[in-house]
């Protein structure tokens, strides 16, 4: 038995339950079946719950694929928008000079998304922790100066590559199958399709062998490094699937708003990313989806309100003060002990808690 | 800051959420009934206006200026009714995001059924939403400050009108004042993206052509807060004179650190007319003295036209408009007329009664020019001089019915 | 480049880095202590320019505004250690990313609602209008009292670090708090002290440089991350790093139009790039400190 096959079942061991327990699994296919449901429906009542709700699982999409490298390898990422707008402007460019087909075009933003977080993961991981948060955000700051100076042209000696700050506009819809995906409902189904097919892809993962030593690196990368894992490999190749991801999410992101703009590759891209990951629960993979889904719907409700960020900003910080495992762990606490009565002794509790804290 | 304003501002974000509530509540409705009839354009009895516009964030001044300036003629002076059409308002903020802006102007022409957009402030706004307009063609569209000429070159559409201003008429027609009156070589200085660019070249290309020579050019990354080196370089070149590109927070510090490191004493400073506009002058101060610029509004010109939309937007809103809120209050007029003459918000019908229409703007002279639908006007030669408790622009002449070009546009 | 030009771009450089010192010190400090990253920070500075900007409305007086200004802003810092951060010690650090990010959204919107959106700027007191001449250039009477300030507090806190006991104490709780815990004092209120500490500072900031540069709601997210970047450059929780990365940085920010204007943006990313690549935890941190 080699020491690898030793820390593998000590890890399984350790690990309780896997990743995703059996009934959250059968929350996720009832919430999967309710969204397949609901776009009928919206059809009927109010098509623009859709364009919404298509919004949220791009951006879910996104904040899954943070998650794969924060929650579980506990790289903290602040350059997840380059892969996002690298993903974009792929998927812009070639609808633009190429073709329409998702077939080729998704998975092209997966590659592009995937090689920018191989380069980004491959200069960063010798760093550790915030530093490492912070070299990612170096060169998301870089890729972002790159495409709003347009350097490509300058280099290629082309008008216009990236377009600067005005971005790629009039990105026409993908094509799947010979069909258009113009319109709001086929659209809607390809992000949900992207989502769930990328949650199930994610939790296999994270319960393989590959994901169990990524939690382990999460945990003490020391450690693992000692037994002789190539603890800079595994952080390296887990970055780059999730580059991957990022890109796809670009990839849905582009012809969704017909636009590929620099504000995809803005530095406050990814500190929403991050934001939308630690409010819904780092390390459940389907927290941060929640945690997008809330992050949207309240930009989206609240912008029609003057300075609406105020109470954006006051939600973050409420949640952050009283709930600390995010919507997961409110969901948790709920699903838990529905009593009403026990749920409001337990909110009088964080609190008194609070007060402890805070007066102590 | 007046606190009374600030209530007003407060009731005015209330009334407008409500409103939005009713709305999206009739546009159910409406979808409802769509399944069973036709679902057109919104109610024959109404006209409904979408604010696409920042509302938070720096440009959210620029935003509810606008949205003051199309008010003050619907809501006060017309009293909420178009031709016996009662008007409704919907808005959302777009921040400065293009994909934001997108987003918004597909919801309010396929959920909210719009009979005209209002919006935006920036340019890359205006490029993104511009192919949802053009191929949705259910709403005009009232550009109330996107002054990207390239909206006019490339596919330019029939429901664009521009109730602002294009990038080359606050910059080219300055050059020959400056070679004639100023000095005849001039170093460039300006905000490095597109707009920034955009008036850089179009006034390099006219400064060359009527004579004058630039001697350098010298570009500052969009948002720098410390332009003393950049300045150094503008000294450095030797010019008689500057003209210059910047809007917002970048013309308040390159202004105040031009003037601060004495630049001022050696050359003339001189620029579009966002580098010295009202909503910047007030915080550049008596460093802005003796600049020129070039705009297509000042609310210091003296017309009986204009005395009465200061005092209308004065004593409405408690403080002097500025060149947003006559862009705001010029989109209202055209939405007026565009109704009045197609007598109803057929949207084609409304096209047509706008292509080549003349309004009557506080600016001075305005038509859509029937090519581009981009505006005729009169164009202000401005220099600050000192006014009581302040600084202010002053007309010191003005270009008439100043067209440009049209960018192989022919609607 | 004459010699004039290089002597005075120099001169620049070491006045834009030491005034970016009065924001990036708070930052490095309260990381180096309490393991926040804070978000806000960018905003407290914005603070202190907009209560300055008030206070000489007020009192037309800007000697007010450069007093009370930063102490308003310090009791604000104080607040939000106490009622927000407080509670979240002993949590994950990871969760002040989304605290902070909340304030600085919150205040972002409230200052706008507050003050409005439109630029304004704090009018220089006359006393410090007007420009010295420095025998090879003239050079702005109040930007030279900018480099005067911030050279007088830097040194001032480097004394007070290393002298006093209050300094003993709080670099002792950045190394180990928990050790200085349990001998008997308590760093949590060392903690909120050193957040005061950093408030006030950035609302210093905020007044002087809301002084000679514009005053809008965008100015703290302008601010925050070319913060970072220093910080991160210095090594973070490095009182040293901090001042020696803000130096280097304005030099950047002095040199870089001459050098490759068309790359001035990009300069500071490729610096924190290059840096962190060599040395992993900054310029003068501990591997430990991340």
């Amino acid at each position: 038995m080699s020491v690898k096959d030793i820390v593998g079942r000590h890890f399984s061991a350790r690990q309780q339950t896997d990743v995703l327990s059996g009934r959250v699994r059968v929350g996720l296919f009832v919430a999967g079946v309710v969204a397949v449901l609901f776009a009928p429906f919206a059809q009927a009542v109010h098509p623009f719950w859709m364009d919404l709700a298509t919004h949220m699982f791009i951006f879910a999409l996104f904040a899954l694929s943070l998650d794969f490298v924060f929650g579980y390898a506990g790289l903290l990422s602040f350059g997840h928008a380059a892969m996002f707008g690298a993903g974009g402007y792929a998927t812009a460019l070639l609808i633009q000079n190429a073709t329409t087909s998702a077939l080729v075009v998704l998975p092209m933003a997966v590659l592009v998304g995937a090689a920018v977080a191989a380069l980004i993961g491959w200069l960063s991981v010798s760093a550790r922790g915030i530093y490492f948060a912070m070299l990612t955000l170096a060169f998301a700051q870089l890729f972002y100066t790159v495409v709003f100076n347009d350097i490509p042209a300058m280099l290629l000696g082309l008008e216009a590559v990236t377009n600067g700050d005005n971005g790629l506009v009039g990105i026409t819809a993908l094509t799947l199958f010979g069909v258009d995906t113009g319109s709001l409902m086929a659209y809607y189904y390809l992000s949900l399709a992207m989502l769930g097919g990328m949650l199930a892809l994610v939790t296999r993962l994270a319960n393989s062998p590959f994901g169990r030593v990524m939690q382990a690196i999460r945990e003490n990368e020391d450690r693992v490094a000692f037994i002789g894992y190539d603890v800079d490999r595994y952080k390296i190749v887990a970055f780059t699937i999730s580059g991957g991801m990022a890109g796809l999410a670009g990839g849905l992101w582009v012809p969704f708003n017909s636009t590929a703009t620099t504000a995809m590759l803005h530095w406050t891209t990814s500190g929403e990313l991050i934001v939308m990951t630690l409010l819904g629960g780092m390390g459940t993979l389907w927290g941060p989806i929640a945690g997008a889904f809330l992050v949207v719907f309240l930009e989206d409700s609240l912008s029609a309100i003057g300075n609406w960020e105020i109470y954006l900003g006051i939600v973050y910080i409420v949640i952050v003060i009283f709930a600390p495992r995010g919507l997961a762990g409110i969901f948790r606490t709920v699903r838990s002990n529905p009593d009403p009565r026990v749920l409001l002794s337990k909110a009088r509790s964080a609190l008194a808690t609070y007060r402890e804290k805070v007066f102590s | 800051m007046p606190s009374e304003r600030m209530s007003d501002e407060k009731r005015s974000v209330q009334f407008s959420r409500r409103k939005f509530l009713a709305g999206s509540g009739a546009t159910v409705a409406a979808s409802l009934a769509g399944c069973f009839g036709s679902a057109g354009s919104s109610g024959s009895d109404s006209v409904k206006i979408g604010f696409v516009l920042p509302f938070s964030g720096t440009y959210s001044f620029l935003g509810e200026s606008i949205v003051n300036g199309v008010k003050l003629r619907l809501d006060e002076q017309l009293d909420g009714e178009i031709d016996g059409r009662t008007v409704e308002y919907v808005r959302k903020d777009t921040g400065a995001d293009p994909a934001t802006g997108a987003s918004i102007t597909q919801e309010f022409l396929q959920s909210e059924n719009v009979d005209f957009i209002v919006g935006p402030v920036s340019s890359a706004v205006a490029g993104a939403m511009k192919p949802e307009i053009a191929s949705s063609g259910s709403a005009i569209w009232l550009n109330a400050n996107a002054g990207n000429f390239k909206l006019v070159q490339d596919n330019c559409t029939k429901y664009h009108f521009r109730t602002s201003f294009n990038t080359w008429q606050t910059s080219a027609p300055l050059a020959s004042y400056i070679n004639d009156n100023i000095a005849d070589n001039v170093v460039l200085s300006y905000a490095n993206y597109t707009f920034g660019q955009q008036s850089k070249n179009l006034f390099r290309e006219e400064f060359e052509k009527v004579g004058g020579s630039v001697v350098d050019e010298i570009g500052a990354p969009l948002g720098t807060s410390d332009y003393s080196s950049f300045l150094q370089e503008i000294e450095n070149s030797g010019a008689d004179a500057v003209f210059s590109f910047f809007a917002g927070s970048d013309a308040v510090n390159y202004i105040k650190q031009f003037s601060s490191f004495g630049l001022n004493e050696k050359m003339t400073q001189t620029g579009s007319g966002f580098l010295l506009s009202a909503d910047t002058l007030q915080a550049q101060g008596t460093a802005a003295l003796g600049m020129y610029s070039l705009l297509h509004y000042t609310p210091t010109k003296q017309t009986d036209r204009n005395q009465a939309f200061v005092d209308a937007y004065s004593s409405q809103y408690d403080t002097t408009p500025n060149v947003y809120a006559c862009q705001g209050y010029d989109s209202a007029l055209a939405a007026e007329l565009a109704v009045t003459e197609a007598g109803g918000t057929e949207t084609d019908p409304m096209v047509s009664s706008l292509a080549g229409a003349e309004l009557d703007s506080p600016r001075g002279y305005f038509k859509f020019k029937s090519s581009t639908h981009d505006p005729v006007m009169d164009m202000d030669i401005r220099q600050v001089v000192e006014a009581d408790g302040g600084v202010q622009n002053e007309v010191v002449e003005t270009l008439t019915q100043v067209e440009g070009p049209t960018w192989g546009c022919n609607l | 480049m004459a010699i004039e030009g290089i002597a005075k771009t120099a001169l620049l450089g070491v006045e834009m880095g030491m005034t970016l010192v009065l924001v990036t010190v708070g930052l490095t400090l309260i990381f180096g202590m309490m393991d926040v990253i804070n978000f806000a920070h960018g905003s407290l500075y914005m603070l202190g320019a907009y209560f300055g900007l008030t206070v000489v409305t007020v009192t037309g007086n800007w000697w007010a505004a450069l007093l009370v200004a930063p102490l308003l802003v310090g009791l604000l810092g104080g607040l939000i250690e106490y009622l927000s951060i407080r509670p979240l010690y002993g949590r994950n650090p990871l969760y002040h990313i989304l605290l902070t990010f909340g304030f600085a959204i919150m205040l972002h919107g409230l200052v706008t609602e507050i003050w409005g959106g439109q630029v304004q700027n704090i009018a220089t007191p006359s006393l410090l209008e007007g420009s010295v001449d420095l025998v090879l250039f003239s050079y702005p009477l109040f930007r030279l009292f900018l480099l005067g300030v911030s050279i007088a507090v830097t040194a001032a806190l480097w004394v007070a670090m290393r002298r006093s006991d209050f300094g003993i104490v709080m670099r002792a709780s950045a190394h180990d708090s928990e050790m200085v815990d349990a001998l008997g004092t308590d760093v949590k209120r060392v903690f909120t002290a050193v957040f005061v500490l950093g408030s006030i500072l950035a609302g210093l900031a905020g007044v002087l440089l809301g002084t000679s540069r514009a005053v809008d709601p965008g100015m703290a997210a302008s601010i925050i991350i070319q913060a970072f970047a220093i910080v991160v450059i210095g090594g973070l929780g490095s009182y040293r790093g901090a001042v020696v990365g803000a130096f280097v940085v304005g030099m950047l920010n002095a040199f870089g139009p001459t050098f490759a204007p068309q790359f001035t943006d990009a300069l500071l990313y490729l610096l924190m790039a290059a840096v962190l690549l060599v040395k992993p935890a900054g310029l003068f941190g501990t591997p430990e400190g991340a």
